[in-house]
């Protein structure tokens, strides 16, 4: 075990396994930076690069790649409001908010650290765990997997805010979430729900362009009415030394940091919960670390816990979305079935052998990850700063260029016309959301839970009646919601006591 | 000798403008491959692989690029390429070979007639194969039909094999499945029948073999389509019970033939067509190719476009009476 462990990572450290490591980082990089170009597509473009590289290699490539778009996809959601992947949404909410306060450097540094830690954390669990892994992603079933929806769903109650009608205004945004997540055939009857006869929405509505509308659109017009740059008319002094001071927020919030960490590995782990899952449930976990109300209160308006949240669970989420794939041979997501692809090319079965013949290579993808991990963060620091700057250029000269991005981002989901539209009306309704005071948090994770919730309730429910009720993980998960759905009750008012009445 | 000459020198000159208009034609320019589904599934997979090798094989050697068009389960795809791509020989597409049962029971939204397009054929034939979990009692169809309790099936949801097959054979051959749909794609459904939450899966015969292979599951019965290692399962029209069920389950069946269709715009120039149809002939038989499709599990059987029309019109021409029949039993969905 140990010694397959130290293995893998020689194996990823020689020379030409990193040369290719290296190119598939700076690949990563820019892919990762640019909105909308996601990790899966540019997975498929690569594979046939690999033919004549040996598995360790291959996989060092297009791992490599993989493993940086989701760090570098953090710093276009903190700069600009855009989400660069669907995957890094979540640090928008505090991570642009910091840019808007001067303090961009240090989210980025903070995004970027706690990816780092993030990676580690998710590989050394993932090494930990590997003897067991295959038990526990069994025991996972369709009722399990339903009580996991449902525990992220009832982070809602945390990511909220504060009082009675806030609390109401989550709950419907969330409801709002799960009814858009309906959109399209379910898969139950065969029928079209919400389609209104658009062949477009046959597959449900796509992350992406909801995420980009919701999030990107509020900023810009933000921007554009401000009509300063990003950061304002702020002094510039503060920019600069704003790394190192994320770097050291990290370490300042290291626990949180860890337990997001682990909440993405599980997540990661879990097949068919998807990426976009890991970074909301971290998020909503960051909130509640949150000691007092007027803390609390700071969450969505820069606390630099809501960017180490996300970012850790990111990272950490890669190396656990390994394990259906090989342990099992099933992938878990679409960039994660491309690679099962690059097994076969490779001459591998993935399967259980993975976990002990091949264990070496499997390690080594583990180590990829670090790696890759380590050398973007350690390139990055150096021109962090400088990127920093961009939140200083005059708005009138980076809206446009947003808007582009957005747009572009948006339409290569599907490359049709229907990802503007979905794009532009998601736009209009975070607009909305945020002039009114309603949180957009709640309707993200209604919409990436919506699915995972509503088909494993049903497959639950014909394939075992009411007796899953019973399983031993689901009860440990029911009694999980509600102390994920009372802890902001309980907690806040005996730490202490606000002196202000709670108001929305 | 000099009429030879003469008669050669003839040949020569007839040929040569179409050879070289042919060469001078898709010289420079790009082929674009609509594709129906976003990267990384089968249909992407083979056309990716097609692409790398097609260029070789077209004169003029042109370059060509996959275009991904996903949504309604290629239905859009399949609608761009009859009435909104140019009919220049550039654009040749590939969709779900289940559209024609889409135009046969008249799915809204559906736009093209696939017997109208240019065909070029399909490079994969494929059966669908139902399978139970190695560890169950069921060995045989016997087995099956004598099983107390229902044999659990998972499947994605309707319109793909995994639910359509096993619903039929539930439906006409009487056997006592219980279909449990829902499951996000079929790998997720591998994962269930694992963890022994379904009892089994039905669907495509190559998509489920890696798992065939690891003994995890085995097959008991299969559509019409050969395959030397499932030759001697029964075939699922031949256990219908009913003459309307073989014939329902003979529409479902018949285009796993042209498992991976290619066609062009209707209108395409025949001899733009011809070129094609070459190119995809030969580019199937390439060794290296055919080397790393084994590789890469993506089986290769090229069916002409001539035959392929025949499939097709095999499935379109039923009586309205039954297509409306179909339509109870099956419904064409993303």
């Amino acid at each position: 075990m140990l010694d397959a462990f130290i293995q893998g990572l020689f194996v990823v450290l020689q020379w030409q396994t990193f040369l290719v490591m290296l190119l598939g980082i700076f690949l990563g990089f820019w892919v990762g930076l640019l909105p909308g170009l996601g990790g899966a597509t540019t997975l498929a473009l690569m594979l046939p690069f690999i033919y004549k590289m040996t598995p360790v290699e291959a996989f060092a490539f297009l791992l490599g790649m993989h493993a940086v778009v989701a760090t570098t996809g953090d710093i276009t959601s903190v700069l600009f409001g855009v989400p660069g992947e669907g995957t890094t949404a979540a640090t928008i909410l505090d991570g642009h908010a910091m840019a808007k306060k001067g303090e961009a450097g240090r989210a980025l540094g903070a995004a970027l650290m706690s990816s780092l830690v993030g990676a580690l954390i998710g590989a050394f669990a993932l090494a930990l765990s590997i003897p067991i892994v295959r038990p526990l992603v069994l025991t996972f079933g369709a009722p399990e997997l339903f009580m996991l929806a449902v525990v992220g769903i009832a982070f809602i109650s945390s990511l909220s805010g504060q009082g009675g009608r806030a609390l109401v205004r989550g709950i419907l945004a969330g409801l709002l979430g799960l009814l858009f997540a309906m959109v399209g055939e379910d898969p139950q009857g065969g029928v079209q729900r919400f389609t209104f006869g658009q062949l477009y929405l046959w597959g449900g509505l796509d992350l992406v362009p909801v995420l980009v509308g919701l999030f990107a659109i509020p900023e810009i017009v933000d921007l554009a009415v401000r009509g300063t740059a990003i950061a304002g008319e702020l002094p510039q002094e503060k920019l600069g030394r704003g790394v190192w001071e994320g770097v050291k927020d990290t370490f300042r919030h290291f626990w949180l940091t860890v337990r997001c960490s682990l909440i993405g590995t599980f997540i990661g782990i879990m097949p068919g919960l998807g990426g976009g899952v890991a970074q909301w449930i971290s998020y909503g976990h960051a909130v509640q670390s949150a000691r007092d109300q007027e803390e609390r209160r700071g969450f969505g308006k820069g606390d630099v816990r809501g960017v180490l949240g996300p970012g850790a669970a990111n990272n950490s989420k890669e190396g656990g979305a390994l394990i259906p794939t090989i342990a099992f041979g099933v992938p878990g997501s679409s960039a994660m079935a491309i690679l099962l692809g690059a097994f076969f090319l490779q001459g591998i079965m993935p399967g259980p052998d993975m976990l002990d013949k091949y264990l070496v290579l499997t390690f080594s993808m583990v180590w990829t990850l670090v790696v890759a991990n380590i050398i973007t963060v350690a390139a990055s620091l150096f021109f962090l700063n400088q990127l920093a700057k961009l939140t200083l250029v005059r708005g009138s000269i980076l809206i446009p260029l947003i808007l582009l991005l957005a747009f572009i981002g948006s339409y290569t989901s599907n490359n049709h016309l229907g990802d503007l539209v979905v794009f532009l009306f998601f736009g209009f309704t975070g607009y909305l959301m945020i002039r009114c005071g309603w949180p957009r948090a709640p309707l993200v994770l209604g919409f990436v839970l919506g699915k995972i919730a509503e088909n494993n309730f049903y497959i639950s429910t014909i394939r075992y009646g009411p007796s899953w009720l019973m399983r031993p993980v689901v009860l440990v998960l029911i009694l999980a919601t509600v102390i994920v759905m009372i802890y902001p009750f309980i907690q806040l008012p005996r730490r202490r006591a606000p002196a202000e009445a709670a108001t929305g | 000798m000099v009429l030879m000459q003469a008669l050669f020198f003839f040949l020569v000159l007839l040929w040569s403008p179409i050879v070289t208009y042919g060469a001078s034609y898709y010289e420079g320019k790009t082929v674009t491959v609509v594709v129906g589904y976003k990267p990384g599934g089968g249909y992407d997979r083979y056309a990716r692989l097609l692409a790398r090798y097609l260029p070789k094989y077209i004169p003029g050697n042109p370059t060509v690029v996959i275009q991904n068009m996903p949504g309604a389960n290629s239905i859009i795809s399949a609608n761009h390429l009859y009435s909104v791509a140019k009919p220049d020989g550039l654009t040749v597409g590939t969709f779900n070979n289940g559209l024609v049962i889409a135009q046969l029971t008249k799915v809204e939204g559906v736009r093209y007639d696939l017997t109208k397009f240019a065909w070029i054929g399909s490079v994969a034939s494929d059966a669908a194969v139902l399978t139970v979990r190695t560890d169950l009692p069921y060995k045989s169809v016997e087995d099956l039909r004598k099983a107390k309790e229902p044999i659990i099936i998972g499947a994605t949801g309707p319109g793909s094999s995994t639910y359509d097959f096993p619903t039929l054979l539930k439906e006409f051959a009487g056997l006592n499945f219980k279909l449990v749909p829902g499951y996000s794609s079929s790998s997720d459904i591998m994962l269930a029948v694992e963890r022994k939450e379904v009892d089994g899966r039905g669907g495509s015969y190559a998509s489920i073999l890696p798992f065939i292979d690891r003994r995890l599951v085995q097959p008991l019965i299969r559509t019409r389509v050969q395959f030397p290692e499932i030759e001697k399962l029964p075939v699922d029209e031949d256990l219908a019970t009913s003459a309307k069920g073989r014939a329902i389950m003979a529409v479902r069946s018949t285009p796993e033939s042209i498992y991976r269709p290619y066609a062009a715009p209707p209108g395409t120039p025949d001899d733009r067509m011809k070129i094609l149809r070459d190119a995809f002939a030969r580019v199937t038989k390439d060794k290296e190719l055919l080397a790393e499709a084994k590789k890469t599990k993506l089986p290769i059987d090229y069916v002409a476009a001539e035959e392929a029309l025949k499939v097709l019109q095999e499935v379109l021409n039923q009586p309205q009476e039954m297509a409306q029949e179909i339509t109870k039993y099956i419904k064409f969905g993303d």
